[in-house]
């Protein structure tokens, strides 16, 4: 462009210097400008910045000097040409907005002032176009600079936060099964040795389950709206002489069955533990049949003749099997109570599932 | 009878080890990792492999099927501390014959290693459960190869999964003790037959089985 229009310069050579320092600032702002962009910015890109921006402003103002008045004052292009756009996106990318229009603000005034027009005629003219698209454009930048990153750090956040929680697991699984390893063995000895040391065993066994319990409950399983896992609400409640047999996939249930289900298996334990004495181990059985759910509490204590539960059923002594009956037919289920001498009692939970319109049972 | 003890915890190789060696097992090698284990069963040939899930190295789903593929007749007997449902359920179908949890008194130990090298299947409650749990996803199936539970294997089940001895079982359904086990271990081999039917279909599907050319 300088070939072109030598006509309009008055010193060719020394614009041609200008030109000369423009390229090597080019190249020595561009291995500069490296900083990363979501650190704030040191005090050496800070002078950066400024001496960027005080170089731009020599250059463009050097016009003055290496070009004819007349060209200058007829709108002729200066030196740097678009070039100077440079330090105010550089401000608007490190600085933010405020920076980015500081910057386009000063280089445009600059560029303004280099024509000499009177102040009148300033606003008229379309001199003023250049300096407000660059301020424009240095305010977009600078936002969508703070934009992308702040974005960059939430996503390096996220990143961190998954990578800990996952090494967390990964200890806590090592953690956990070593601890259990030493609660089995501390419940096994225990009991071979009897007398205070079986009592030992015993407490041990009981973190155990309490143990086993939290770590089998996933709750990394993403559940459907509306729906719990039957299974993994009722292995909390296992204790050391209760043990909660389920399946190895969820069974989903809506909320209120859930808590029902689990409201009655509750006051089921609760009844063995009072009419069974210390020694008694109950199990909690759930079987997923697809078009129902059936949970079944056994215990291994006396047990009692058929006839006297229909005996104790007729005389209204059946408080906690009535409260038990009563959950399960609130959710549309029922419940059956079964008991002989030798086998102990056995409560069998039913709850069925929705049935959709293709006849499928839901969910499965 | 020979017993290979897999346990990355010294303290319960030590404990398991003694407590068999008492009771008159031969216990031929007692190793802390899975890759060990798999090395060595060729040449010390134990019927029984007392096995942990959790190892440091390789899973002890993959080594019950390693050993089970290096020798068939070679039985495996599940010895777990957290009983993680889905590895306990994966070791049984790749061929484990039994699961008992670690919290477990050494007469049942030492009666679950017996049962085993018999070729019995061991079931605690808790692997009823999953078993059961197992065949009731499979129902839904619509594939005709699908093995499925009779009314009497999974009435069976459900009672060991409440606690019931094979003892209780056949009094209550007036049937023979042997035939509770059978029906037990009927559950077993269906589940394992369907998983090898499934790892050749998948071989095939996949050109596994040609011979590379």
């Amino acid at each position: 462009m300088l070939a072109l229009r030598r006509s309009i310069y008055t010193h060719w050579g020394w614009a041609w210097g200008v030109l000369a320092v423009m390229t090597v600032w080019t190249l020595a702002t561009t291995l500069l400008y490296r900083a990363p962009l979501y650190t704030k910015p040191s005090w050496k890109t800070k002078v950066l910045l400024v001496a960027d921006l005080l170089v731009t402003i020599a250059a463009l103002l050097a016009t003055e000097l290496v070009q004819n008045p007349h060209s200058i004052k007829l709108g002729a292009m200066p030196v740097t040409a678009t070039w100077l756009a440079g330090p105010a996106l550089a401000w608007a990318v490190i600085g933010g907005v405020r920076a980015g229009a500081a910057a386009a603000i000063v280089i445009g005034a600059c560029v303004v002032a280099l024509r000499h027009l009177p102040a009148g005629q300033v606003l008229r003219s379309t001199d003023l176009d250049g300096p407000v698209i660059l301020l424009m454009a240095a305010m977009l930048a600078g936002y969508i600079a703070k934009l992308s990153s702040r974005a960059e750090q939430a996503m390096q956040r996220a990143t961190e936060i998954v990578a800990a929680s996952r090494e967390r697991e990964r200890l806590a699984r090592t953690i956990h099964d070593s601890v259990l390893q030493v609660l089995a063995m501390v419940q096994r000895r225990g009991a071979e040795f009897g007398g205070p040391a079986a009592e030992i065993g015993r407490l041990a066994g009981e973190q155990e389950a309490a143990l086993r319990a939290l770590i089998t409950a996933d709750d990394s399983v993403l559940l459907p709206d509306g729906e719990l896992d039957l299974a993994a609400q009722l292995s909390l409640d296992a204790q050391a002489f209760v043990s909660v047999i389920i399946p190895a996939a969820p069974v989903l249930l809506s909320e209120r069955a859930v808590w029902e289900t689990t409201a009655a298996v509750r006051e089921a334990i609760d009844n063995v533990r009072k009419h069974c004495g210390e020694n008694a181990h109950a199990w909690v059985l759930v079987d997923d049949e697809g078009a129902e759910v059936s949970v079944t509490i056994r215990d291994d204590g006396p047990g009692m003749p058929t006839e006297r539960l229909a005996e104790a059923a007729a005389e209204g002594r059946l408080g906690v099997s009535h409260a038990i009956t009563g959950r399960m037919r609130d959710i549309g289920g029922s419940a059956d109570i079964s008991s002989s001498p030798g086998v102990g009692t056995e409560v069998r939970l039913r709850v069925p599932r929705k049935i959709q319109a293709n006849g499928q049972a839901a969910l499965r | 009878m020979r017993v290979m003890i897999v346990d990355d915890h010294p303290m319960w190789r030590d404990a398991v080890g003694r407590d068999l060696t008492e009771a008159g097992f031969e216990v031929v090698a007692t190793v802390g990792e899975g890759a060990q284990a798999l090395r060595i069963a060729g040449s010390v040939r134990p019927d029984v492999v007392v096995l942990d899930l959790q190892l440091p190295d390789v899973s002890g789903v993959d080594v019950t099927r390693g050993l089970v593929a290096a020798n068939p007749d070679i039985r495996v007997l599940i010895l777990s501390a957290s009983g993680e449902h889905g590895d306990v359920l994966d070791a049984v179908k790749a061929g484990a014959n039994g699961y008992m949890v670690k919290s477990a008194s050494r007469a049942e130990l030492i009666e679950a290693v017996r049962r085993t090298e018999s070729g019995d299947a061991v079931f605690s409650p808790g692997l009823a459960g999953l078993v059961l749990g197992e065949f009731r996803r499979m129902a839904v199936s619509p594939d005709p190869n699908t093995p499925r539970l009779t009314e009497r294997e999974a009435e069976v089940l459900r009672m060991v999964g409440t606690g019931l001895s094979y003892k209780q079982i056949a009094e209550r359904l007036v049937l023979s003790h042997r035939t509770v086990q059978n029906h037990v271990q009927n559950t077993l081999n269906k589940l394992q037959l369907h998983n090898r039917v499934d790892l050749v279909r998948y071989a095939i599907e996949h050109g596994l089985d040609s011979a590379p050319d």
